[in-house]
This record gives structure tokens, C-alpha cells and sequence, in this order.
């Protein structure tokens, strides 16, 4: 009983299979016949345009311009020869360049090859008029990138390009074919689904002439979201004018919201090299050059932070209770373990712990680092930030180190020497920051423990996000940052202080600067880690100098920045 | 008349094979991405196939209904491995290689849990329960159990992600729950227990697997996408008309149109090249091979081989039904073969032992 019913299933299913075939192949067929004797359907995508990219007072960093690409049906190509050689009259190429990526590109006998990409408005116009001749060839209009601003938000900004395989096989399910493009790098990359368009597409069927009889279907592109970030363009450009020619990073960040005003990377690149047709021949340059101006040395390079890191171990000897701000050691010029001499700048003599980071005295902090140890200065080093990632909305954010004696052991397996203790006090060794942590560590320090998320977003599609509106409190005793801060103050003010240059009329500015050793033969890192507090904002920031020799150099730029920022009322 | 029953399912399957292998040759003629070697490889594959088919044929099947349970834990085994150490192909983890040989359990799973279901449904079914047991246990016994059983494979092969052959799985195991049995209102029940659960399924669908859905119901959301493989497959049938436009001469098909045509997709080149005649002996041949499987089931004398053919029916048919609805556009793209047909050696190997079975069956349907 219950095969039979099964059978009439079975017999149901069939039935309704032969009708369709019968409705397919003789009712439509006449109509499917046609459509695949002349072959006439065409696939055109259409790329969905990518969303803008401004700063915190809507300058565009980022935008698109109409582009027009020629585009070559190699079904509908009459005559190779005369075709080709008609285009490179008007597009001065050479022939065999243009068979060449005609070849390379070709697909399918239907699928239009994209010959050559951007080309004038002029040419353009040339190849239409002609297209009575030629019914392959027809114009495409496109889109392309552009950054206005050029180099001066590379890093942040990050550039787009064609999709790779790796990154196509991981995307393919989010919509990204082979022609997709994709931000590579920055915030183009790490904002990518924001601002990528929806690609869309039309089949046409097109008669003899290559020109559109119907349209079959249509789907629309979708324009990717706007972005506006809380860069300060005019900042971060005054930063990059600073660096040019030199190695390092500014960073300037807002203490209490944690938003990047400025993020600038020297050496930096053009990210229109990777659009511009006649400009990426030079990418090859960029990617050969030693000072790799691809590394966003903000958020990527990793340094040894120098004396920047007393501030953390000071921080550590006093809410450990090991020492009080008025405990002193005596600086001699040097300290002697097992018979090897640590060296100091200057013989400072006796040295309170606010006269210590004022005067950067290394020998006050051999003698803390021992009392301390290795452990614990780590442990607080971790607490502020150092050596682990700040979670910047940014790609290729490094980690870091801050080594102490068990994780010596446990990774390295490697032993430790009190020596090395000694180094990590002051910022030398093993220890690598980048400087993005040395500017969250030292807003954390101005905000007494309040740690804020540092960030680049500020508005996606019109909407403000409060992804990062978060704070969070350390569990490190207020007093302890009140004393820090004083002897920060002193550093700039103190007629004797490492970072006096900074000393500017009418700014109210602290920091520490460090300068830490690199490889022998070459000069030392400089750094300036520091806040400014005006009327309406609190600032951190960090002037970074790879290889740029004493921590002054670091400072005086410093105040060429302040400077400058200060004449045109931008703080 | 044993014999009649046995000649007739040995000449309808090399028929469908024949016919599959005068489809694929056209397919990769004049073709670079599809080679020309993967019609002899499917040559190959006939030729062992029909080998296998025979000698299956001849094997006590008891051995088959003793083997039935290591089967099929051994298939989950081999399911879980794919998801752990799988090869990834066209974006999906379904190949094992194991020795050299490579080859998708999620194909090994419908002759498990046909073998598997059947010897279940065999043995725990009996009237006489001597009031052991309440309606609750059975319906546990007789419905849940198992369905939690052809869970698991669902899930594995889901997970691939196979959303077809996933969905095929349920398929079998409704097929062979309504030949069990079960009494009509526990199986209505849980029909509509099914259909209250699909808006839910809907959320754990992949991205993708949703737009093809979307595609199917409107194609032209996707042209460049899914959308243009249904208008393409489409106009390739379609054009075919009564007559077909001839061997080797199906412009759709050879201008590369059609992507997957040596697979998911003969079925548009037979349509094209041979048209509605081709066509409809296609489907003739199917649905008498169905229909002689039918005839064995229901003369079989034990309830094993009767479920077992049941669940033979049940695979033959909704992938027949599916894959031409697919191409004609009346099933969204699930990506199922077409039985005997579609280049594919595991999918190929486990129709023919499936059909060895059937003459197996059908020999001994007396004897019981």
C-alpha cells in the first residue's frame, strides 16, 4: 500500500519534469534558440562605488573619479590587426603591449577584456566615435581611487588594489570576485566591508554591432558607506612636513576619548602610485627601498622605548610601596655589579625620584630595577600597555616585549642576569614598544589609571560609532600618578630638565624623553613621549626619531610641531 | 520472469551510463579548463563500474545487513576527518585522501545510511511489544532514534558545507520512515514539525547558500553570479528544442558558457545536443529503472531488502528530480549530480554498487 503511493509520488514528480522539459524546449525554444544562435547576451559588471574616507573636519582623504577603461568583446572583433593598430594610434601604445594584455586578460569569448584602464576623456571619445567600425571595442566608465592629500596620510589611510588569491579564496563568500578591489592596507583594509560597494552587473543582448538591443537583467552596485575618521588632516600633515627626510612617527591622541588626531609615518609613499596607471611603475622603487616606507612605524615598528620606560618603573617602585618620592640614591656617574660599570649621562649626585626622571638619571634606577626585579616591573609595564597590542582599529599592529626573568626562561629559554635587569630599568635590552603604546601609557598616566581604547573611527555612514567609548581603571593608586605627573611637569619647566626645549610660552606641555641605544654602529633612537593640556583638550603625543641620535633632536622637533600647531590655533 | 526483471535493470543503467558518456564526451571536446582526460577517465570508471556492479551483484547480501551499523559509524568517522583534515575544492572541504585515492565520504553516507536505516527499521520494528513498551518509547524508538542517527551524518555534511546532499539525507530518511510503517499521524506529525522548523533553518544557512536560494526564486538579482549559471543552463536546454542541435554542435555548451557542464550541469549539454527527444529518453530510462526498483521492493520477501530499495528509490529519484530542476531552473543550485551520468567517480562508484544491489536483491527476492 504504501509503495503505491510512493509510486504515484514518483509518477507525479516525473510528470511535472516532463512538462517542464516540454515547456522549455518546445514552447520557449523557439525563444532560447535565438538568444544562443546569435550569442548576443553580454556581461557587464558594474563596480559598486567605494565609500569616501574624511577627516575629523570633513577634508576628503580619500575619493573616486570617474575613470574610462576600453573594453574589448573578443567574440565581436572583426579585424585583430586593424583594431589594434587603430587603438594604439589613439592611445599611443604599442601594438604588441596591447595584444599582449588583450591575451592575458581573455577570458571567455563573451567576457569583455579590459584592454587598457584610464584613459582621457579625449581618447575616449575618439575610440566611441569610431566604433562603428570597430564593434568590439566599446568604453567602460569605472572608477578610480584617489587620494588628495597624497602622502600625507599614507599610513593611516592605507591604499586599495585588485584582489589577490589568497585573499579571494578567504572573501569569495562575501561577494568579491577576481576584478573586486579590496583596501590592502590601513584604514582602506581594516574598514574594508564599510566601504567596499556592492558589485552589481546588467546582461544586455546586443545585435551585430555590438550595441544593446535589451536589457535582460540589471542588478544595481550599491555604493559603499562614508567614512570620517578623527584624524585632523592639518595636523598630521604639519607632523609629516616635520618628518620629511627623516625616519619616525608622531602620534598626537586626545587623553580622554582616546581618538588619533594625527598618526604620521616617515618614510611615507604615495598611495596613488597603485591607482594611476603611469605611476605604478614606481611602486617596484617603493617596495625595494631600504628605509621601508611601507611600515607605519606608529603602530608597526618596534623600538626599544630608552628612558621613556623610568616612567613605568617608577610607577612600579612607588604603588609597590618599594620606595617613597622622597627616597634618594647617590649617582656617581655609574653603577658596579660583579665588577662591570652601568654607565649614567652625567654624575647627577644625590637624586630624589622626581629628580630622577627630570634629570633621566639611570643610575636611580638601577638601584630601583634591582630592589624591584624583573617580575614586577613587567607586571606593571604589561598593566600600562607596553608590550601588548593597544587594539588600534589599524592593520599589522606589532606586540612587542617587556621581558622579565620567568618569561626569559619560558620562551627563550635563555638565563637571566641581574645585568639584564638593569637594562630593562631603563628601557634598554629586550624590551620593544612601538610608539603607539608609549602615547596610550602616558594618557593613561595623565588620566590617573583611566584607559581609553585609542582609535582612528569616528563616524561610519553618518553614524558616529561608540565601539571604543569605553574607559577602564587600573587598579594602580591615584596618588602615585599625581607624583609622576609633577616630576613630568618638572622635566619641561626645570631649567635642568632633559626636555627644557619644550618649554613654550603659553602651552602647558610634560613628557619624558628616552634615548635608547639601537646597534652599535648606528645612531641612538630618539623619543619624546609627553601630554599637553589647553583649555578645551588634553593631549598626548609621542615625536619618534629611528636612529635620530640624542633625545634632543627629538625634543626640538617637538617644538618646531608645538610651534607651528600653535600658530594656526590648532590647539 | 526473474530474469526478465534482472536483464531490464542491467539495460536501463548502461543505457543511462551510455548516454552519460556520449554527453561528457561532447563536453570536453574542443575545451580547455575541461580536458578530454576526464572523459576517459569516466570511460574507466564505466568499465570497472559494471565489473563491480556484477560481482555486487553475486555477494550473499546478508553479509551487506551484518556489516550495516560498521558502516556507518566508520562513514561518520570518515565525515568527521573531511571537517578535520579534508582537502578544500571549489571552496567546500568533501574530499578524503587516503593512499593516494581520493574520494568524498558525504557520496559513502547515501549507501550507509540506506544500509544503516534499513537494518534499523528491520529489525527494531515489531508489532509485539508484549506491552513492554508505551506509545512515547516507540515513537522514540521508531522515529527519534533514528532520526537523531541520520542527524549526525546531516550535520557533517552540512557543515562541509553540502547543503544538497544534507537535505538529500532527510530525503532518504523520509522516505524509508513512511515505507516502515510508522503509523499516517505520527508521520504527518512530524511533517508538519518539519515545516514549522524551516523559516528557523533559514539563519544557519551560509551567505552564499542563501543568495543561491534568492537567485533561484528571482535570477536576474544575480546575473553575474548564480543567476547567470540559471540563465545560461536555461537557454542551453531550451535552445535544444525537439530535435536538438547534434552532437558536438551545442553552442552553448562549447563557447564555455557553462560552467560545471561535466558535472552539476550534463544534463543542459544532453538538452542542447539532443533536445527534447534526448531528453526524454534520459528521463524514460530513469524513471524505469525507478520503476523496476519499485517492482523489486515490493516482491522482496524480507523487510530489510524492501527498505533498502525503498531507500534506493528514494536517493535515484530526488536527484534525478532535483538536478534537471536545477538546470531548467525549477530547484535552486544545490549542486547534486546527475545519477551515472555526472563526472565524478565517487558519486559514479556508489550508484553502480547501489544498482548491484538492486540485481542482487532482485535475484533473490524468491528465495526468502
Amino acid at each position: 500500500m504504501r509503495i503505491k503511493i510512493i509510486r504515484i509520488i514518483i509518477f507525479i514528480l516525473f510528470a511535472a519534469i516532463v512538462v517542464n522539459l516540454f515547456y522549455v524546449q518546445i514552447i520557449q525554444g523557439p525563444y532560447f534558440f535565438r538568444i544562443s544562435k546569435n550569442n548576443r547576451i553580454r556581461v557587464v559588471a558594474l563596480e559598486g562605488l567605494r565609500g569616501r574616507i574624511k577627516d575629523r573636519h570633513g577634508r576628503i582623504l580619500a575619493d573616486n573619479k570617474v575613470s574610462y577603461n576600453v573594453m574589448i568583446t573578443p567574440q565581436d572583433i572583426l579585424d585583430k590587426d586593424k583594431l589594434f593598430s587603430f587603438l594604439s594610434e589613439i592611445l599611443e601604445m604599442e601594438v604588441e603591449k596591447l595584444v599582449r594584455t588583450y591575451n592575458q586578460k581573455k577570458f571567455t569569448p563573451f567576457t569583455p577584456v579590459a584592454v587598457v584602464e584610464d584613459i582621457q576623456w579625449s581618447q575616449a571619445v575618439n575610440i566611441e566615435e569610431n566604433k562603428y567600425r570597430f564593434p568590439s571595442v566599446f568604453i567602460q566608465k569605472g572608477f578610480k581611487r584617489i587620494y588628495p592629500l597624497e602622502d600625507n596620510s599614507a599610513h593611516v589611510l592605507g591604499y586599495t588594489g585588485k584582489i589577490n588569491r589568497s585573499q579571494k579564496r578567504r572573501l569569495k563568500e562575501y561577494g568579491f570576485s577576481y576584478q573586486s578591489i579590496i583596501g590592502k592596507t590601513g584604514v582602506e583594509e581594516y574598514y574594508d566591508s564599510y566601504l567596499k560597494g556592492d558589485q552589481g552587473g546588467i546582461q544586455i543582448e546586443v545585435n551585430s554591432r555590438g550595441e544593446q538591443v535589451r536589457l535582460l537583467s540589471l542588478k544595481e552596485p550599491k555604493k559603499g558607506q562614508d567614512i570620517t575618521l578623527t584624524i585632523d588632516s592639518e595636523i598630521n600633515e604639519t607632523a609629516q612636513a616635520l618628518l620629511r627626510g627623516k625616519k619616525g612617527a608622531i602620534i598626537m591622541m586626545d587623553i580622554t576619548t582616546g581618538e588619533v588626531l594625527a598618526m604620521a609615518s616617515s618614510p611615507a609613499y604615495d598611495p596613488n602610485i597603485f591607482v594611476n596607471r603611469e605611476k605604478r611603475r614606481k611602486s617596484a622603487y617603493i617596495f625595494k627601498n631600504p628605509n621601508s616606507p611601507f611600515l607605519n612605524r606608529a603602530i608597526t615598528g618596534l623600538f626599544p622605548p630608552g628612558s621613556v620606560f623610568k616612567v613605568p618603573v617608577a610607577i612600579c617602585g612607588l604603588d609597590s610601596k618599594a620606595i617613597k618620592p622622597q627616597t634618594s640614591f647617590d649617582c656617581k656617574g655609574y653603577y658596579e655589579l660583579a665588577g662591570i660599570r652601568f654607565g649614567c649621562t652625567h654624575v647627577h649626585g644625590s637624586q630624589n625620584l622626581a629628580e630622577s626622571l627630570i634629570h633621566s638619571c639611570n643610575v636611580y634606577y638601577y638601584h630601583l630595577g634591582k630592589m624591584l626585579g624583573s617580575e614586577k616591573i613587567s607586571q606593571y609595564a604589561h598593566l600600562l600597555g607596553l608590550g601588548k597590542q593597544t587594539h588600534i582599529d589599524l592593520p599589522f599592529e606589532s606586540t612587542g616585549r617587556v621581558p622579565s626573568q620567568k618569561e626569559g626562561l619560558l620562551s627563550a629559554n635563555r638565563r637571566w642576569y641581574t645585568g639584564d635587569t638593569l637594562n630593562l630599568s631603563i628601557g634598554q635590552g629586550d624590551v620593544l614598544t612601538t610608539p603607539i603604546q608609549l602615547v596610550k601609557m602616558m594618557a593613561t598616566v595623565v588620566s590617573e589609571g583611566i584607559e581609553v581604547q585609542p582609535h582612528v573611527i569616528k563616524e561610519i555612514g553618518g553614524i558616529t560609532t561608540q565601539k571604543f567609548d569605553f574607559e577602564r581603571q587600573l587598579m594602580i593608586d591615584k596618588s602615585v600618578f599625581r607624583i609622576i605627573k609633577k616630576a613630568l611637569v618638572a622635566t619641561v619647566t626645570d631649567y635642568s630638565g632633559t626636555a627644557h626645549v619644550l618649554d613654550i610660552d603659553g602651552l602647558y606641555i610634560a613628557g619624558k624623553t628616552g634615548t635608547a641605544q639601537s646597534s652599535p654602529d648606528k645612531e641612538h633612537h630618539a623619543w619624546f613621549v609627553g601630554y599637553l593640556i589647553t583649555g578645551q583638550k588634553k593631549l598626548a603625543f609621542c615625536i619618534f626619531l629611528e636612529h635620530g641620535g640624542s633625545s634632543q633632536n627629538a625634543c626640538i622637533l617637538g617644538r618646531e610641531f608645538l610651534l607651528t600647531l600653535q600658530k594656526n590655533k590648532k590647539i | 520472469m526473474r530474469r526478465d526483471l534482472n536483464l531490464k535493470i542491467w539495460v536501463y543503467t548502461i543505457a543511462i551510463i551510455l548516454i552519460g558518456l556520449v554527453a561528457l564526451y561532447s563536453a570536453t571536446t574542443g575545451n580547455v579548463r575541461v580536458s578530454r582526460g576526464i572523459f576517459y577517465d569516466q570511460l574507466f570508471c564505466a568499465a570497472v563500474g559494471i565489473f563491480i556492479m556484477y560481482v555486487v551483484g553475486r555477494i550473499d547480501y546478508r553479509k551487506f545487513f551484518d556489516g550495516a551499523y560498521i558502516l556507518y559509524a566508520i562513514n561518520i568517522l570518515l565525515l568527521i576527518l573531511v571537517l578535520v583534515s579534508g582537502r578544500d575544492a571549489l571552496g567546500a572541504r568533501r574530499w578524503l585522501t587516503i593512499g593516494g585515492i581520493s574520494f568524498q565520504p558525504s557520496e559513502l553516507t547515501k549507501l550507509s545510511l540506506v544500509l544503516f536505516l534499513g537494518r534499523y527499521f528491520a529489525t527494531q520494528r515489531s508489532v509485539l511489544t508484549f506491552g513492554f513498551m508505551n506509545k512515547t518509547q516507540l515513537i522514540l524508538r521508531d522515529l527519534f532514534f533514528p532520526l537523531f542517527l541520520t542527524g549526525i551524518s546531516m550535520f557533517l555534511i552540512f557543515k562541509q558545507p553540502d547543503l544538497g546532499t544534507a537535505l538529500l539525507m532527510f530525503g532518504i530518511f523520509f522516505g524509508m520512515l513512511f515505507a516502515s510503517g510508522l503509523e499516517y499521524r505520527y508521520i504527518i506529525g512530524f511533517s508538519l514539525a518539519c515545516l514549522s522548523v524551516v523559516p528557523f533553518a533559514w539563519n544557519i544557512l551560509k551567505d552564499y547558500q542563501k543568495d543561491r536560494l534568492l537567485v533561484f526564486l528571482n535570477p536576474n538579482i544575480d546575473p553575474l553570479g548564480a543567476g547567470y549559471t540559471i540563465i545560461q543552463s536555461k537557454t542551453a536546454v531550451g535552445s535544444g528544442q525537439f530535435w536538438g542541435k547534434g552532437w558536438l554542435s551545442g553552442t552553448q555548451n562549447q563557447l564555455n558558457f557553462l560552467p560545471e557542464r561535466h558535472t552539476d550541469f550534463i544534463f543542459s549539454v544532453i538538452g542542447e545536443e539532443w533536445g527534447l527527444i534526448g531528453t526524454m529518453v534520459l528521463v524514460y530510462c530513469y524513471f524505469s529503472l525507478i520503476r523496476y526498483c519499485l517492482l523489486v521492493s515490493e516482491q522482496v520477501k524480507d523487510k530489510f531488502g524492501m527498505l533498502v530499495c525503498i531507500g534506493i528509490v528514494s536517493i535515484l529519484t530526488l536527484q534525478v528530480i532535483i538536478n534537471i530542476g536545477m538546470v531548467i531552473g525549477l530547484f535552486p543550485i544545490v549542486g547534486l549530480t546527475l545519477p551515472l551520468v555526472s563526472y565524478g567517480r565517487s558519486s559514479f562508484l556508489i550508484f553502480i554498487i547501489m544498482m548491484g544491489f538492486l540485481l542482487n536483491l532482485s535475484k533473490r527476492r524468491t528465495i526468502f
